[in-house]
C-alpha cells in the first residue's frame, strides 16, 4: 500500500551536512498496525513527515498504491495530506483559539470551499460530533483545548485525525507527553479503530511494550530499517528499542 | 471556511491586534474631520466668492467702460443660444474711489471700490439683495438705495440742528403789527443714497477675554452721510458727491465687506461724465453647467480684446486653485499617517506570525495550502482594516458633527482661543462630509492594511511545515 525505497533526507545546519536517512527502505500493508522504534535522532519523526507529505526526499520515492507521491504538485499533496493521511502528535497540536469540536472540524473545512462548506455543515457536523463521542468526549465539545487533560487532547487530536476517513494514521509519539495508564488507554483507542476499521496505523514510538501491542515493529538505525521489514516482530528486539 | 473561522478567531483573541485596529481608526477619523472642515471652509469661501460674482461677467479692459450698454444687452437677448440660457443680465459701473464720513468729531478717509448699479436688475442677477442687512431692503431691492423712516429721522436730526443754527432772529414786531407769513417749509434735500460694505461701517473691538462676545461697533448709521470722491472723464478730474448712508452689505468675505461701496447707475454715470458707459454687464444663467458654451459664445460677440468675458470661477482662479492645492497636500500628509499605522500592523502581523508558528505547521499538516495560509493572513489584514476604517468613520463623523462643542471645551481647559471667529467671520466653523470622500478614505484606509499584511503573510505562507511543527 504504501512503500518507501532508498529514501535519503540530509538536513543542513549552517555549514554542517546531518545525514538523517540513508537508503531507507519500508513497505506498509493496508490494515497494518506498524511502529517504528529507534534511538533520538535515527530519523524516525523524518520518516514519517515524508511518508505524510509533509517533507521531501533528497534522494529515494515514496509510494501510494503504487502511484508515486514524493513528486506531487503541492495542491496535490496538500489534499493528500488532508483526505488521505491523519496526523496525531506527541504535543497534540490543537489550536488553542478553537473550541473542541472546531479543531476536530479543521481538517472538513480545510477540504471544503465556503460554499461546499455551508451545503454540508450539517452532516460533517454530525461526523465530528460522533467522532467526539467514539473518543469519550462528548461532554467537552465547547471546550477550548487548554481546559482538556493531556489524555482528552490527544483524543481530541485522533478525532480530528479521523474526521476526513484517512486510510493511513500516522502518529508521531502519540503517548510520550502522556502517564503510562492513559498512554496505554491512547494505544488501546488506535487498536480499536486498526481492528474494527482496518485503519492503517503508522506509530513512531519510544515505548517498547506499547510498540510491542503492534503488528510489526520497525527499529531504524542510522538512518536504514535494522531488521528486514519481512520479518515479524519477536520479543527478542523489545530490549534494544529502550 | 477556516480561513474566516481564524481571522475571525485571531480578531477576537489576539489584543495585540487591538493596536493596529486603533491606529487605523484615528487615522480615518482624523481625515474624515480635516476633509470634512477642509470641505467645509472651501464650500463656505466658494460661496462667499461667487457671492458678488455673478456667473459670468464681461469686463471693459480699463475704467472708462464701453458705451451703448443698452444696445449691447439687446444683441445678447437677440441671441438665440444666448437668450435661452441667460436668466438675467445687468450693467455695473465699477471705478475706485475715496470714502470720507465723520466719526466721533474725527474726519476719517479710506479708499473703496465704488459700483454703480441698478438695485432691481442686480438683484435679479443674484449675489446682492440677499446679503442686505436691512430685511425691508432684501424683500424690496427696489427701495434699497431710499431711507428708512429711521435712517430718515437721523438724517433730519443731523441737518435740522444746521438749519436751525442759521435760522435768523424772529423780527421784533411793533405794537399791533402783524407777525410776517411763515416761511414756506424749507425741505432738507437729501442725497442719494448708498449702500456701504458691513465692515466699512463697523469695527469689530478685540475681546479681552476669550469668553465675552465679539463686538461690533457701528461708525457709520443709516442716515448719517458720507462724502465719495473719484475720477471723471478723459482727464481724470476729481469729482465728488454728498450720499448717504442707507443699507449696509454683509456677505462675511471681508475683501468684499470692507470695500465695496454700491451707489446709483444714472447717478454715477453723470457724476462721472459718462452716460450709458458702464465697465461691466453682469449675467446670470439659468444652468451653471452651460457657462462654457455662453462664454465661448460672448467671446465671439464680444470678439476685441477690450472685453474680457470670464465665469465667476475663471475671475477667482488662483484662490480656488489654492484651496484645491492645500487640501490636496494635507490629504497627503495624513496618508502617510495612515501608512504609519500600516507599518505597525507590518511589525504586529510580522509578531504573530512567529507567535502562530506552530499553528500554521499544523494547518499545513492538516493539508492547508500556502495560498489558504496567506489568505488567513491577508483576511486578518483586510479585517483589521474594515473593524478600524468603520469604528473610524463613526468616530470621526461623530467629531465633526460636535466639532463646535469640542473646540469649546479644548478652548476651555486650555484657555486657548483655538478657532479665532474674527479671523474669518464665521460664527462657526463649517464642515461639510462628503460621502465619496469618506468612502475614498476607508477604501484607502483598507487597502493599506491589506497591503502591508502582504509580508507577513508571504511570510506565514512560505514557513516549511515540519520546521514549524518543531518551531518552540
Amino acid at each position: 500500500m504504501l512503500s518507501a525505497i532508498n529514501l535519503h533526507k540530509t538536513y543542513r545546519k549552517h555549514a554542517v551536512q546531518v545525514p538523517v536517512l540513508r537508503g531507507l527502505d519500508l513497505h506498509v500493508d493496508p490494515g497494518e498496525f506498524l511502529s517504528i522504534v529507534g534511538q533520538s535522532g535515527s530519523g524516525k519523526s523524518t520518516l514519517l513527515h515524508l511518508l505524510g507529505t509533509l517533507d521531501r526526499p533528497d534522494q529515494g520515492e515514496i509510494h501510494l498504491d503504487l502511484a508515486r507521491i514524493d513528486n506531487l504538485p503541492a495542491g496535490a499533496r496538500d489534499r493528500l495530506r488532508n483526505a488521505t493521511f491523519g496526523y496525531i502528535f506527541q504535543f497534540y497540536h490543537l489550536l488553542p483559539e478553537l473550541s473542541t469540536l472546531e479543531n476536530v472540524l479543521i481538517p472538513q473545512m480545510i477540504g471544503h470551499s465556503i460554499l461546499g462548506w455551508m451545503v454540508k455543515a450539517r452532516g460533517l457536523r454530525r461526523r465530528a460530533e460522533e467522532l467526539l463521542e467514539r473518543v469519550g468526549l462528548k461532554h467537552r465539545i465547547k471546550h477550548k483545548p487548554r481546559e482538556l487533560s493531556g489524555g482528552e487532547m490527544q483524543r481530541a487530536a485522533i478525532a480530528r485525525a479521523l474526521v476526513n476517513h484517512p486510510r493511513i494514521l500516522l502518529a508521531d509519539e502519540p503517548t510520550g507527553n502522556l502517564d503510562e495508564d492513559t498512554g496505554r488507554e491512547i494505544v488501546g483507542l488506535l487498536h480499536s479503530l486498526n481492528r474494527s476499521e482496518g485503519l492503517t496505523i503508522i506509530m513512531v514510538t519510544h515505548n517498547r511494550d506499547l510498540a510491542m501491542e503492534t503488528d510489526r515493529i520497525v527499529r531504524l538505525t542510522a538512518g536504514r530499517v535494522e531488521d528486514p521489514p519481512e520479518l515479524a516482530p519477536t520479543p527478542s528486539i523489545s530490549p534494544a528499542c529502550t | 471556511m477556516y480561513k474566516l473561522l481564524l481571522c475571525w478567531r485571531y480578531l477576537r483573541t489576539r489584543y495585540l491586534a487591538l493596536v493596529c485596529i486603533v491606529s487605523v481608526m484615528l487615522g480615518v477619523a482624523t481625515l474624515i474631520v480635516v476633509n470634512s472642515v477642509m470641505g467645509g471652509f472651501s464650500t463656505k469661501l466658494k460661496e462667499r466668492l461667487h457671492g458678488l460674482l455673478s456667473d459670468v461677467v464681461i469686463e471693459a479692459a480699463d475704467y472708462q467702460g464701453f458705451g451703448d450698454a443698452a444696445g449691447k444687452l439687446a444683441h445678447i437677448r437677440r441671441d438665440p443660444m444666448l437668450s435661452e440660457k441667460i436668466e438675467a443680465m445687468t450693467p455695473t459701473l465699477e471705478i475706485f474711489a475715496m470714502l470720507q464720513y465723520r466719526y466721533n468729531d474725527v474726519p476719517m478717509t479710506r479708499p473703496v471700490r465704488l459700483i454703480g448699479i441698478d438695485p432691481v436688475g442686480r438683484s435679479q442677477v443674484g449675489g446682492f439683495s440677499e446679503f442686505l442687512v436691512h430685511s425691508e431692503n432684501r424683500a424690496h431691492p427696489a427701495r434699497a438705495f431710499d431711507l428708512d423712516p429711521e435712517g430718515q429721522r437721523r438724517y433730519e436730526f443731523n441737518h435740522r440742528g444746521q438749519s436751525l443754527l442759521f435760522r435768523e432772529p424772529p423780527p421784533v414786531l411793533a405794537p399791533g403789527e402783524k407777525p410776517p407769513p411763515d416761511p414756506p417749509p424749507s425741505e432738507i434735500h437729501v442725497p442719494h443714497g448708498a449702500i456701504i460694505g458691513y465692515a466699512i461701517a463697523h469695527y469689530r473691538k478685540r475681546n479681552v477675554h476669550p469668553e465675552d462676545p465679539e463686538k461690533d461697533l457701528t461708525m457709520l448709521r443709516p442716515g448719517e452721510d458720507i462724502i465719495l470722491t473719484t475720477v471723471s472723464g478723459q482727464k481724470l478730474a476729481p469729482v465728488f458727491d454728498r450720499f448717504v448712508v442707507t443699507d449696509y452689505i454683509k456677505t462675511e468675505m471681508s475683501e468684499y465687506d470692507s470695500n465695496y461701496v454700491y451707489v446709483p447707475l444714472e447717478h454715477l454715470q453723470k457724476l462721472r461724465a459718462m452716460e450709458n458707459r458702464v465697465t461691466s454687464i453682469q449675467i446670470k444663467l439659468k444652468d451653471y453647467q452651460d457657462a462654457p458654451q455662453v462664454v465661448a459664445r460672448l467671446k465671439e460677440i464680444f470678439a476685441s480684446d477690450y472685453y474680457e468675458v470670464q465665469t465667476w470661477e475663471e475671475k477667482q482662479g488662483p484662490l480656488l486653485a489654492a484651496i484645491r492645492v492645500e487640501k490636496g497636500i494635507l490629504n497627503i500628509l495624513l496618508f502617510m499617517i495612515i501608512a504609519v499605522a500600516g507599518f505597525g500592523i507590518l511589525a504586529i502581523f510580522s509578531m504573530i506570525v512567529v507567535e502562530k508558528t506552530r499553528d500554521i505547521g499544523i494547518l499545513k499538516a492538516l493539508g492547508a495550502s500556502n495560498g489558504g495560509i496567506m489568505k488567513i493572513f491577508l483576511g486578518y489584514g483586510l479585517l483589521l482594516g474594515v473593524v478600524g476604517a468603520l469604528i473610524g468613520t463613526g468616530l470621526g463623523l461623530v467629531i465633526t458633527e460636535n466639532i463646535n462643542e469640542i473646540e469649546h471645551l479644548l478652548a476651555k481647559l486650555t484657555g486657548q482661543d483655538i478657532f479665532p471667529r474674527d479671523v474669518y467671520y464665521f460664527d462657526r466653523i463649517p464642515t461639510d462630509v462628503q460621502p465619496m470622500n469618506v468612502l475614498l478614505i476607508n477604501l484607502g484606509a483598507v487597502a493599506i492594511a491589506v497591503v502591508f499584511s502582504v509580508l507577513p503573510a508571504l511570510r506565514a505562507a512560505l514557513l516549511h511545515p515540519v520546521r514549524a511543527l518543531r518551531y518552540e
